[in-house]
């Protein structure tokens, strides 16, 4: 029967190509929305690489005030210090956690091998304290650091990989590719995806810049603080914050969120383009249904005579119905075959960046989902088939 | 369920069939068939009660629309009907679960139809097969073996290869034929098996079911239009408005 199957199938090729066609297309696009999907899932599993629980972050905007800038920020940051309810404060960069500034560059090289692109952020010693990233190897920057010859560095697992490989990078120096800037490596942090939950591990690297030391804010460079508290902390410490830095600084704005919320907006922002698409998709999937489910009823009802001449000849109803379901099983196999055999090019060739395992979870779900979706369009015409009275092969068409 | 399943296709000579002939294959008693479409109720056949005998040829004529092709398809069990009670062989079929019937037909009963029949995508070989697939049992060997000979005695085994389309309209019926003897079936039912072909070939036809009849003992009930074919068969059935006449 199984060979029969083959026969039929390969005789009426011509017929059964476009149905392949129709489900290796099909297959192709699910595999696609499959990997977005997977690939935002995935990384909405990883770990962040930092707490942002009872961390806030303070924007200050000196607005015209262009006198004494740095002291001024400096003067505030010693003094949320003492402020009881904070626990630590540091001053980064505005690409802050799941905020929508991003800062990168592939200015570091490694013994004429170009980085990656990096994501470039600002840190000092206390960063440590607020953020929590895990460092793996060497350690976070400290006063140590102020004495260093080259300005010391700390880059994340990625970075690492990409540009050392299995070679231990701390104590390695980066240079830029005209060979004029260098750094020293100092530590290796494990991952830090800032972004958003849905944000890829990509490189990172962290620059020792200490306000209170050497560093000079730029005439437009906002403040960025963020500031870590005890847990509980709420509206009265919030106020009390603010008034310290009006108090210092007469007349700047602060604002406070806590990161909490930012993660929040970020993450609402991302989904509602996923959400797009997951509706996009669905329709598409409803489209493919209906696609296969009319060549389906289409094909039964050309073959009814061809039905009832089998169940004279023998065959059940149940069958019949057998042979419609093992026709399309072949047929959609050999679809999915040829789909994934186009979709593993994509982990082949390394395309977009994506993991491996996101591919392969992809080719899967997109599998999963043609074999259920042919399964259910063959299902009804299948049944309709079995109902076929033998007598019709007496009638005459 | 049948063990004496293809004894009168392996009997060879045609005495030992004869001596057959007067136990009953297929019975027909009181049957009724009656089409209930929406709105109208045709009464296909009235009444009927029929005896056709092991190794009997018979033919059935009837102006069209009389009920011929209802008579066949429940002798061949492929409508059930109305009223009434069909045996088979000496046994009755009215309880019967469709896995039941479709043994009975794969095994006791061939069918040739008028337009043949023959499924386009399948070679002459595997047309021929087809009956033998919904056998349990039987190697792809065997049913290769046996699709051989039953296309050896229609004389086509040199268009094995071959698709429906490349074939005339004789040399389709006698795939057909071949399809209906290669499962060895102790009754042939033929609708009109001459009615689309010219009387050159239609003569071919009727030559290979009287060979059929007199060599293999095979029981046939066969529909016809034409006087001359069915004054070649043994006992002719004349039938009017969904009843026996004569
Ligand atoms: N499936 C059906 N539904 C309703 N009526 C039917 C059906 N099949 C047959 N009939 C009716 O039953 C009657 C007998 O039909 P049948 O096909 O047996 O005639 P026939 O003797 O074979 O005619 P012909 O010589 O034209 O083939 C006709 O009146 C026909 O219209
Ligand atoms: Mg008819």
């Amino acid at each position: 029967m199984i060979r029969h199957l083959f026969t039929l199938i390969w005789n009426r090729k011509r017929s059964n190509f476009l149905l392949m066609s129709e489900i290796l297309l099909s297959f192709f696009v699910l595999f696609a929305v499959s990997v977005l999907l997977v690939s935002n899932y995935y990384n909405y599993q990883q770990p962040l690489g930092f707490e942002y629980e009872n961390v806030w972050e303070l924007s200050v905007n000196p607005g015209q005030d262009t006198l004494n800038r740095t002291e001024k920020v400096s003067q505030i940051m010693r003094r949320l210090q003492s402020t009881p309810g904070v626990v630590a404060v540091t001053s980064t960069s505005s690409n802050t956690p799941f905020s929508f500034s991003t800062m990168n560059t592939t200015q570091y090289t490694y013994k004429g091998k170009g980085g990656p692109l990096t994501e470039r952020y600002d840190a000092d010693d206390d960063m440590v304290k607020v953020l929590r990233p895990k460092v793996v190897a060497g350690r976070w920057f400290d006063r140590r650091d102020a004495a260093a010859t080259r300005p010391p560095v700390v880059v994340n697992q990625k970075f690492v990989e990409k540009l050392f490989g299995q070679e231990s990078p701390v104590g390695k120096v980066l240079v830029t590719s005209d060979g004029k800037e260098e750094w020293q490596i100092v530590g290796v942090v494990e991952t830090f995806r800032s972004g958003s939950d849905f944000a890829s591990n990509d490189p990172a690297i962290f620059d020792r810049r200490i306000l209170q030391d050497s560093a000079v804010l730029g005439a437009y460079e906002m403040p960025v603080l963020l500031v870590r508290v005890q847990p509980g902390s709420g509206a009265v410490l919030e106020q009390q914050v603010v008034k310290d830095i009006k108090d210092i600084s007469k007349g700047w704005i602060a604002k406070v969120n806590t990161l909490q919320e930012n993660r929040h907006d970020k993450l609402k922002i991302m989904l509602t383009p996923l959400i797009a698409l997951g509706v996009v998709a669905l329709f598409l999937i409803i489209n493919v249904a209906l696609g296969l489910f009319g060549v389906l009823w289409y094909n039964i009802n050309q073959r009814k005579a061809e039905i009832g001449l089998r169940r004279a000849m023998g065959a059940t109803g149940s069958g019949i119905s057998a042979q419609f379901l093992g026709e399309m099983l072949v047929v959609t196999t050999l679809g999915v075959l040829g789909g994934v055999l186009l979709a593993a090019q994509f982990p082949l060739l390394g395309a977009f960046g994506v993991e491996t395992p996101v591919y392969i979870m992809a080719i899967v779900l997109a599998a999963l989902l043609i074999y259920t979706l042919t399964a259910i369009c063959a299902f009804q015409p299948s049944r309709i088939a079995a109902g076929i009275q033998p007598a019709v092969s007496l009638r005459e068409e | 369920m049948e063990p004496t399943l293809t004894k009168s296709a392996l009997l060879p000579d045609a005495a030992a069939s004869i001596s057959l002939k007067n136990t009953p294959m297929i019975k027909l008693l009181d049957i009724e068939k009656v089409y209930q479409t929406d709105t109208i109720e045709t009464v296909a056949l009235n009444r009927v009660n029929l005896t056709i005998n092991k190794g009997e040829f018979v033919s059935v004529m009837g102006p069209s629309g009389c009920g011929k092709s209802t008579l066949l398809s429940l002798m061949g069990l492929l409508d059930e009907p109305t009223g009434g009670t069909i045996e088979i062989d000496g046994r009755s079929v009215t309880s019967y679960s469709d896995r039941e019937l479709a043994r009975l037909r794969n095994h006791k009963i061939g069918f040739i139809f008028q337009s043949f029949h023959l499924i386009n995508d399948l070679s002459v070989l595997d047309n021929v097969e087809l009956p033998l697939l919904y056998r349990a049992g039987l190697s792809g060997k065997e049913r290769r073996q046996r699709a051989h000979a039953a296309l050896d005695k229609v004389g086509l085994s040199a268009r094995t290869r071959h698709f429906p389309s490349q074939l005339s309209g004789g040399q389709r019926q006698r795939v057909a034929i071949a399809r209906a003897l290669a499962g060895a079936p102790e009754i042939i039912l033929a609708d009109e098996p001459t009615g689309n072909l010219d009387s050159v070939m239609g003569d071919e036809i009727m030559d290979l079911l009287l060979g059929l009849n007199r060599v293999e003992g095979t029981t046939i009930v066969m529909v016809t239009h034409d006087e001359n074919m069915a004054h070649k068969t043994e006992r002719l059935i004349r039938f009017f408005d969904g009843s026996q006449v004569s």
